[in-house]
């Protein structure tokens, strides 16, 4: 009976023991949480019957009565096909008609005036124009009478610089509003512009430029800075724990600089509130060249129609200011170093300045005119700008000098000859051999400009000559010649000598630099302290920051440039003094480029051609037209745009002790 | 349980002679043991069965078999559409969190049908398109079946188009939905809105906070930064095979294929044919074919017959007219042909237009203009026409191809916006593939000439010549703009000099020493480089003087973009072996600087520590050689540019030295160099090397003039 008990016992033992290990995998299972299982991922099922299923589209699929077009837009709202009449435009141009000020002008109203009279789209007579512009900042803030030819808003621009009291009663109609970081609910897009918000003393014209000096953030940079209530930027560290949830940061105990009323913040990214009065910290981001991270704006970013934002700011959501911040820290130094630049160009670009502002607007009322002759988007988001590369010249970005590397193209490999004969009167025989003699040679244009009629007869060449008749202005040779078939000009005065050599290195050089002015003989500018003025001297050797356009390759876009975006002004204050057209192209290029011209050597010493000198004197003659000129061409364009250098561009073997037969380019070198 | 009751019923047949003690003993453990058994088993098998009822991924299914839910005729309709919705008040950004892939999660709900009190069902269960639509979310990488873990919700209840459903039943299906709440973070995809008589634009089914994805939102209907424009699905898409048509001139000049447009657009479209003659084409319906045709397939003007969509092929510019409804699956067809879309629907706001350029592909004309409309497509430059063809078909095969492509786009859309850090930048969505291979975008793109006082960092990679390291060092330091001098102690087994036999010099002086000897470490972005320029230098680079390179450093601020050395060197085609060859002789052209002695941003030195291409890193270390070709290389094809090779050629190293620039020549470093290139040619897939003609050199380099006047007087002399 032992035994038996034994064994039961055993049995007992083995049951409790196997009852043990199964009971434990429910027990396993019910501990792990359902999580996918491993082999089986549950997704959409793969239906035995799919083939089978109805499709929801039947191919005949519009119904047979169609409706009546849709009625006219509904109550306020306006698009840009509805609530705008492109037909005065075609006619005319886009012309602008500003009403005068209802009373006296405010400064504001003053500034828009100033920044469009002597632009091209100014026009005095309201039944020519196209777009009517109507000011809101009148100096009361309270709201005029609707002007005369107001037509319900049609075809006009209500442009409102600051938030104005009159804003909420102004029966916009069918115009266009044009404000200051605009609500986004009463914002209609594609129709209204988001304008920045503009700080009282924006000035009008030139502007700060942007702070940026150098691409990448300096190791010692902080961060973040955050948009403080009080106006000022306060510095944080890469330390996330100063910002809580609510996106407001805190103080945390460690040591971190504080700017009190420093006016730009110092850091990578600038943190900004959504709250529509902090929109005014976000221009200053973009001038400190400072990475706006935008916390859920409640406003519509300037310009957005146009502007790619995602290139130059981050749009973050409120609720997660955390994730915001690691994601700044996360951030590849790529992306940082090209945001970082994108707001530099766009705040030298579109913001620096009322006249900046207003322009852009324009422009962007111009382009939905345009319509399918509209800049591509390209143009607007990549340097120079939009202001700077005009519609009208082409509509195709590897037609101009800037976009080569983005479009993968290149200027084309031949270049037009523009001879301008002036007071000599003499067919310039031995430079035309010179210039045809290039293989790159497409073109030899002489440009008559002389009393005398020209000769009939012209030496043969192996390209074609054309003569075309000038009107003996010194800016007759940067119009936009229909004859000019290439990409490149090559200027010539009737007076320049050289040789084929030279013209083919300059070209090829040229190439390298299609944006860039590539001339031989050179200019540059000083500040004059005595004078307190600008000056331009051909004495200062050892750098330059202008060349001569008697002997200059350039891009024929500058010819288009030169005559239509230049104010009228300008170009017949360049008239005034000899060599001031030159300044002023010169002037233009430099604006657009940021860069400096390029010169090239050339082998005989050239005959001095530059503002008149004192005799025997080595620095600065006092020469007041040569002056007046460079002084008002600053004071015209706001700024100094020009950059001097200090090189030049040689062959690679120039004056190399190495026997002469290697050499392309020998005869640059002969005394 | 059964199962033991009987057993323990037959228990004393079974064992007879035991001792009714331990027989009841015996029974009783062995009963135990067997109910513990079976209630295990059980256990462990039951509710596995009953989970596994919703797990259809197990085994195939038919979709009559979903489960049936019935909705009572009271239950809760949810809210119209609020029109005021943007993601930062309508949608619950902390579901989608923090996520290192940058990726939302998305989760379908399980498919069901839904009928009313009545048993009739409210709407189709699902289509075969809206099917295929989810089985492409569920494909991707957005998908998961966790719906804790989801940031944005996709029903399965089909609302593609709004003519197969019942509208406030269906909304009453949305509304029990398991995590409906208001509709946030719910994706709805619509494609055909609205019914007779008056065609909303977007669905009429309310939605609440729904995020909506539709074809055919008007400006009216259209929550920007909030909805989704998507197109109309074309089935010719997947039904017809239409080979692709290059641009170019083609036939007729603009063409209109719809065929039930409103008579008065039809009048227009006629008056323009009439005006314009041959060019202009406008086809309709065929009244006249017989049965068997597709008539869909057809397109008949007067009584010629055409196919369709092939017709479309033949012309450059097609018609896009509103219908009853804005949005019309034609669009797509018409891209797919290469011809650009005429859109005149006013209002409308085109597919996916929060990302893609359509000026770039379309043109679109106010009704009003219709009239007019082949006038300005007239003044349209044929180089531009053929740009906006090869958009209209990249657009066409990225977004519009298929239900998948438009499903993929339209998260990605979301995505971006939850995740900004990461998003798709514009040439991304834009550039045709031809376009992203071909262009470049410079880093370093912002014309800035970098102020002097900032000044450069000397980068001296040296491994045991101490005496002509410090030779170097004494050089370079007096160069005015040397901010910073770092010597990168390439040698594991000795140990730098100590620091006071180091030349006294009057920049900050710091060593580094490398844990490996490899070329490499010159290029590494160390944290003491303070100043974006960098001026890497061999130890033996001794014979530079202080005004080449000061003048060299003058020359990088110019050009802060470029490698700018003093040694250059250039690569040729060997047309007899047909490959790359390495060139170091006296030539006119100049694609290399050798960084033996070059100035560089900074930035270079990160690309090349962590982005260069393929194995070239690896591959240069392994071979102690051509460092400075792959830097090369590398500059050249971020930027797209050539080098600058600064001042005349010398003799950089001893002067005492018989070999040009004291490098060896041997043949088999030539052949090791030219392999080099060969080798990052292949890995970068192009040679992205650009040759030119010029150097740079002092303004008034050799010129008759004064010497002490000219502000770098010692350059180029040997």
């Amino acid at each position: 009976m032992q035994s038996w008990r034994r064994k039961s016992l055993w049995l007992a033992l083995l049951a409790s023991w196997l009852l043990g290990l199964l009971g434990i995998f429910p027990l396993l299972r019910l501990a792990v949480p359902t999580g996918p299982r491993a082999g089986a991922p549950r997704g959409w099922p793969r239906w035995l019957d799919a083939e089978l299923l109805q499709s929801s589209f039947q191919p005949g699929e519009p119904p047979e009565d169609a409706p009546p077009p849709p009625p006219a837009p509904r109550g306020g709202s306006c698009d840009w096909g509805a609530c705008f009449d492109t037909s005065k435009c075609r006619s005319g141009g886009f012309k602008v008609f500003v009403y005068p000020a209802a009373g006296p002008p405010s400064e504001t109203q003053h500034k828009i005036l100033a920044s469009l009279e002597g632009s091209r789209y100014h026009t005095v007579s309201p039944t020519e124009a196209c777009l009517h512009l109507l000011s809101l900042d009148a100096p009361a803030g309270a709201c005029g009478p609707l002007p005369p030819e107001w037509n319900r808003g049609k075809n006009h621009l209500v442009l409102r610089l600051h938030p104005a009291s009159c804003s909420g009663t102004f029966p916009r109609g069918q115009a266009m509003v044009a404000e200051a970081s605009p609500a986004g609910d009463a914002f209609r897009p594609g129709f209204d512009v988001a304008l920045p918000p503009l700080p009282e003393a924006h000035p009008v014209r030139g502007g700060a430029p942007g702070r940026l000096r150098q691409h990448s953030p300096h190791p010692g940079e902080a961060l973040l800075a955050l948009a403080e209530e009080g106006g000022g930027w306060r510095m944080a560290g890469a330390d996330s724990s100063a910002c809580p949830r609510s996106g407001h940061c805190e103080r945390d105990g460690g040591p971190e600089p504080t700017h009190p009323g420093a006016a730009l913040p110092n850091a990578t990214f600038c943190l900004i509130p959504g709250r529509r009065p902090d929109a005014l910290r976000f221009l200053q981001a973009l001038q400190a060249g400072c990475i706006p991270v935008l916390l859920s704006p409640r406003w519509e970013l300037p310009f957005a129609e146009v502007i790619d934002w995602t290139k130059a700011a981050i749009v973050a959501d409120e609720r997660l200011p955390l994730q915001a911040v690691a994601a700044l820290q996360e951030m590849p130094p790529t992306r940082v170093l090209a945001l970082r630049q994108q707001t530099q160009f766009l705040w030298d670009t579109y913001f620096s300045s009322v006249d900046k502002v207003i322009r852009t607007t324009l422009e962007i009322i111009q382009d939905r005119i345009l319509g399918v002759s509209a800049r591509p988007l390209l143009m607007w988001n990549s340097p120079p700008g939009a202001l700077l590369a005009l519609p009208t010249f082409s509509t195709s970005p590897s037609h101009f000098p800037f976009y080569h590397l983005q479009r993968g193209s290149r200027p084309a490999g031949r270049f037009s000859a523009l001879i301008r004969v002036g007071a000599t009167g003499q067919p310039p025989l031995k430079l035309i051999r010179a210039v045809a003699g290039s293989h790159h040679c497409a073109q030899i244009l002489v440009l008559w400009s002389n009393d005398k009629p020209p000769p009939s007869s012209w030496p043969e060449t192996a390209v074609p000559l054309t003569v075309m008749e000038g009107h003996r202005k010194a800016s007759d040779r940067f119009l936009p010649f229909r004859a000019i078939s290439t990409d490149a000009i090559l200027s010539l005065d009737a007076h320049s000598s050289l040789s084929t050599s030279e013209v083919d290195f300059a070209f090829g050089v040229w190439q390298s630099f299609p944006e860039r002015m590539v001339g031989f003989q050179t200019w540059s500018h000083f500040w004059d302290e005595a004078q307190g003025g600008w000056g331009y001297t051909a004495e200062r050797v050892n750098d330059f920051s202008m060349v001569l356009t008697s002997a200059a390759f350039y891009h024929r876009y500058y010819h288009t440039l030169f005559t239509h975006s230049l104010p009228a002004a300008l170009r017949s204050r360049a008239e005034a003094a000899p060599g001031c057209a030159d300044v002023l192209m010169n002037f233009l290029v430099a604006a657009a480029t940021k860069l400096p011209p390029i010169k090239v050597p050339c082998g005989r010493r050239p005959a001095e051609a530059g503002p008149p000198q004192a005799p025997g004197g080595l620095g600065p003659a006092p020469q007041p037209a040569a002056r007046d000129c460079i002084d008002q061409l600053a004071a015209g364009f706001g700024h100094m745009p020009l950059v001097s250098s200090r090189l030049r561009l040689d062959p690679v073997l120039f004056k190399d002790p190495v026997s002469v037969l290697r050499k392309k380019y020998r005869s640059l070198e002969k005394p | 349980m059964c199962a033991s009751v009987k057993y323990s019923i037959r228990g004393p047949a079974l064992i007879p002679r035991m001792k009714i003690k331990h027989r009841i003993y015996y029974i009783t453990l062995f009963s135990v043991v067997l109910l513990g058994l079976i209630a295990t088993g059980v256990f462990q098998f039951w509710p596995h069965s009953i989970e596994s009822s919703n797990d259809w991924s197990v085994e195939k299914r038919s979709v009559r078999d979903v489960p049936v839910v019935r909705l009572p005729a009271d239950s809760p309709i949810p809210e119209r559409g609020d029109l005021s919705c943007r993601m930062h008040t309508c949608f619950d950004v902390y579901r989608c969190g923090f996520n290192p892939k940058n990726k939302i999660k998305v989760f379908i709900y399980s498919l069901k049908k839904y009928v009313d009190d009545s048993g009739v069902p409210v709407s189709n269960t699902i289509s075969r398109e809206y099917n295929e639509l989810l089985t492409a979310i569920s494909d991707s990488d957005y998908y998961t079946d966790d719906i804790n873990r989801a940031c944005l919700f996709v029903p399965s209840i089909d609302v593609l188009n709004q003519n197969t459903l019942r509208i406030k039943e269906t909304a009453q299906a949305l509304a029990q939905l398991s995590r409906w709440d208001r509709g946030t973070n719910h994706l709805l995809f619509n494609m055909l809105p609205g019914g007779p008589p008056d065609y909303n634009t977007a669905l009429d089914v309310p939605r609440d906070r729904a995020l909506l994805a539709g074809g055919g939102f008007s400006t009216w209907t259209y929550r920007q930064g909030y909805d989704v424009s998507i197109p109309v699905y074309s089935l010719l898409s997947a039904e017809v095979d239409l080979p692709e048509k290059g641009p170019g001139p083609r036939r007729y000049f603009l063409l209109s294929s719809q065929m039930a447009l409103h008579p008065e657009y039809r009048e227009e479209l006629g008056a323009l044919q009439a005006k314009h003659g041959e060019s202009v084409l406008v086809l309709d319906k065929c009244t006249n074919l017989s049965e068997d045709v597709l008539s869909f397939r057809k397109r008949c003007h007067k009584h010629q017959v055409f196919d369709y969509p092939q017709v479309l092929q033949e012309a450059t510019f097609c018609v896009v007219l509103r219908g009853a409804r804005l949005g019309q699956a034609v669009l797509s067809d018409v891209l797919r042909a290469g011809c650009i879309p005429v859109v005149i629907a006013d209002s409308y706001i085109l597919p996916f237009s929060e990302v893609l350029d359509w000026k770039r592909a379309s043109v679109v004309v106010p009704e009003e203009k219709m009239a007019d409309v082949y006038n300005i497509l007239q003044s349209i430059p044929q180089k531009q026409i053929e740009e906006m063809q090869r958009q209209a078909r990249w657009f066409w095969e990225a977004y519009f191809q298929s239900i998948k492509a438009i499903a993929l786009a339209t998260l990605q859309i979301i995505n971006d916006r939850i995740y900004p850090y990461a998003a798709i930048s514009y040439e991304e969505w834009n550039d045709p593939p031809t376009v992203k291979w071909g262009s470049v975008s410079n880093p370093l793109f912002l014309p800035l000439i970098p102020p002097q006082s900032q000044g450069f960092t000397a980068i001296v990679l040296t491994y045991d010549r101490v005496e002509s390291l410090f030779r170097v060092i004494t050089e370079v330091s007096k160069v005015p703009s040397l901010s910073k001098l770092l010597v990168v102690w390439n040698n594991q087994n000795k140990s730098p000099p100590e620091e006071s036999l180091w030349p006294k010099i009057r920049v900050p002086l710091k060593v580094v020493r490398t844990a490996e000897n490899k070329l490499s470490n010159r290029f590494f972005p160390y944290d003491e480089i303070e100043t974006e320029a960098v001026l890497a230098i061999d130890d033996d680079i001794i014979m530079l003087t202080s005004d080449e390179l000061q003048f060299g450093y003058e020359v990088w601020r110019e050009f802060p973009d470029r490698l700018v050395g003093y040694p250059g060197r250039l690569h040729l085609w060997d047309h007899e072996m047909s490959k790359w060859k390495y060139e170091s002789e006296w030539t006119n052209e100049v694609s290399m600087v050798l960084t033996g002695a070059a100035f560089y941003h900074k930035y270079f030195n990160y690309l090349y520590t962590y982005k260069m291409p393929g194995d070239i890193k690896n591959w240069v270390d392994a071979h102690m050689n051509c460092e400075d070709i792959a830097m090369n290389f590398l500059v050249a094809n971020v930027t797209g540019k050539a080098v600058i090779k600064v001042t005349p050629r010398k003799k950089f190293k001893c002067p005492e030295c018989t070999a040009i620039d004291g490098l060896s020549l041997d043949q088999t470093h030539m052949v090791e160099r030219s392999e080099c290139i060969n080798k990052f040619a292949s890995v970068f897939g192009t040679m992205p090397l650009k040759v030119v003609e010029h150097r740079a050199d002092p303004v008034l380099y050799k010129d008759d003039f004064p010497e002490k006047l000219k502000s770098f007087p010692n350059i180029g002399s040997l």
